[in-house]
């Protein structure tokens, strides 16, 4: 049997010539053998690839995430931030509660003013009955 | 990518999911232009209440005995209809998920006015007027810790008058 180094030494031509001389008797199982060592060399070639996109996949998700927080954090903050007094005088600012509690108790008047008109109606229907 | 996906969609979600208030919805709205924008702070509510001379009583709502109370008032008056819309839907995203109960509702040649408040039985925490029209849309909250008696007293007097 030779070694792997006489093996390495033959041309091209002695290689080809050795695979078909069919007298060369061919060890059982070498077929198998031979699919496997291929196999961990691919797998083995395609470790470090698998791994980079697992590293970029990664990474582009801690970015997502970081500009998500970051857009997140404007918004809870942009929300929760105390807005300035609109006015410095306490007088003018009260005269502003005064309006809005009149929008307030005017809506209610005229609701007030709605079921009172209603009753009304049903009082004269009741009459009519 | 799935997880990105499901990073933006979780973001989506806590976004809308923010609690919203009063001031978040003045915060969001208050910079737009054609906004008028009314705030007036817890401390200016309690200087409002510490000036002996100051006039309490005007034509028709004697605020005096729930001055004091008031922690926030926020008023925003937007003319822009699109920005009007976007608004009504927050404040109606707000009510729903604060759990604010409907006081009233009102509809008068095209304007339609809902108030609602949030609290118990023996106090208000939260009162909200969303009133829409053709041209204006007027929102009003005012937080605080008030007294539902004292509050209702107040209206139902000025309405009467």
């Amino acid at each position: 049997m030779k070694t792997l180094e006489e093996i390495s030494r033959l041309s091209a031509e002695d290689l080809e010539r050795i695979s078909v001389d069919e007298s060369i008797p061919v060890p059982e199982e070498l077929s198998g053998r031979v699919q496997a060592a291929v196999g961990r060399r691919e797998t083995a070639s395609l470790q470090p690839a698998r791994s980079s996109a697992r590293k970029y996949g990664a990474s582009v998700f801690a970015v997502a995430a970081a500009i998500s927080l970051f857009a997140l954090g404007a918004v809870f903050l942009n929300r929760e931030r105390t807005p300035k007094d609109t006015f410095d005088d306490p007088y003018l600012a009260y005269a502003e509660v005064e309006k809005a509690f009149a929008k307030i108790t005017g809506t209610v008047s005229y609701g007030a003013s709605k079921i009172s008109e209603s009753e009304t109606t049903l009082d004269k229907l009741n009459y009519w009955k | 990518m799935k997880k990105l996906y499901i990073l933006v969609a979780m973001l989506l979600v806590s976004i809308s999911a923010l609690a919203q208030d009063g001031r978040s919805l003045y915060n969001k709205y208050s910079d737009y232009d054609n906004v008028e924008a009314v705030y007036i702070s817890p401390a200016m509510f309690r200087l409002i209440g510490k000036i002996p001379d100051i006039q309490m009583e005007g034509e028709n709502v004697n605020l005096a005995p729930i001055i004091k109370s008031l922690s926030g008032l926020y008023i925003l008056t937007i003319s822009n209809q699109d920005l009007a819309a976007d608004l009504a839907a927050d404040v109606n995203r707000f009510i729903q998920k604060g759990d604010y109960e409907l006081l009233m509702e009102a509809k008068d040649n095209g304007e339609v006015t809902r108030m609602y408040t949030v609290g118990d039985e023996r106090t208000v925490n939260s009162f909200v007027l969303l009133s829409r029209d053709g041209e204006e849309t007027n929102f009003i909250c005012i937080d605080g810790t008030i007294p539902r008696d004292q509050l209702e007293d107040l209206i139902a007097k000025a309405a009467a008058e």
